[in-house]
């Protein structure tokens, strides 16, 4: 099944930002390893990574087992995940699978981004 | 002692689905359709979607092996304030969905102890009112019931 689900990344002072669009599920799985690879592959210093899912419309139980795996490999090379553009009822299962204990959420991109960059960004 | 006369369980929609891996997006948008104007809230709405593509995508995957001449059956029926949507596939005895030996912890599939998935009947049974599953011979049925105007788990209306 081909994917429904788009990244595109840019690295800011001290965060790299992967926006996704479309569809979050199983498909997505080379998408969202790809964009992470892209984000931090030669940034190794970067401490944050900021998911923006404002254009995301569809997130099922294998796009979650996704973040998990996103959410595991940032903890282990000591990278914080914070999260953007959630819509209230994705908000509810980031908290519903405690997703959100982990992962800072921010109500949109620019507010993740100036909060972690400062003002200068 | 006088009786409130209940109106019969009224069915709104019943269709089939091939078993592909994608198609329970075609599930999600064919029952939103059929419950719209049923009086459920938009948050409601979003958590029953999330629900039936959830079972929708076990059925396909689980109960079927996503063979796509093996069909997934929907049906919507009304009945009274719920609305109860019955998504049945041919597993039979077979699980339609992997049981975890234990529901899933975030914490123990950041640190390798679970598979970052199995999530699926976690998400259900956190999305609706009540899920019932019922087993007669090959057809494995998993039902979903949300009531309209009432509040799902942890929900504050």
């Amino acid at each position: 099944m081909a994917s429904m689900c788009e990244a595109t990344t840019r690295v800011l002072p001290g965060a790299a930002v992967i926006e996704l669009s479309g569809e979050v599920d199983g498909s997505a799985a080379d998408v969202l390893t790809d964009a992470y690879q892209t984000a931090v592959g030669t940034h190794a210093d970067l401490g944050t990574v900021v998911l923006d899912f404002a254009a995301v419309d569809y997130i099922n139980s294998t796009g979650i087992a996704l973040i998990v795996s996103v959410l595991a490999r940032a903890r282990a090379e000591r990278r914080k995940v914070v999260a953007s553009g959630l819509s209230p009822h994705y908000r509810e299962i980031f908290d519903i699978t405690r997703l959100s204990d982990f992962i800072e959420l921010f109500p949109d991109l620019d507010r993740a981004v100036s909060q972690l960059t400062g003002p200068a960004a | 002692m006088t009786q409130v006369a209940r109106p019969a369980p009224r069915r709104l929609d019943a269709f089939e689905l091939p078993s592909e891996p994608g198609n329970e997006r075609l599930a999600l948008a064919r029952v939103a359709e059929t419950v719209q104007g049923l009086g459920l809230s938009d948050s409601r709405l979003e958590k029953l979607k999330t629900a039936v593509a959830e079972a929708t995508m076990n059925a396909i995957e689980h109960g079927n092996g996503n063979h796509a001449e093996i069909p997934v059956e929907v049906e919507v029926t009304q009945n009274g304030d719920e609305i109860i949507v019955a998504i049945s596939d041919q597993g039979g005895e077979a699980p339609s969905a992997p049981k975890p030996a234990e529901e899933p912890d975030l914490l123990k599939k950041l640190d390798g102890g679970q598979s970052p998935r199995g999530w699926g009947l976690f998400l259900i049974r956190n999305m609706v009112d009540a899920m019932d599953i019922t087993i007669n011979g090959q057809r494995h049925t998993i039902w979903l019931t949300m009531r309209t105007g009432g509040a799902a788990h942890g929900e504050h209306v």
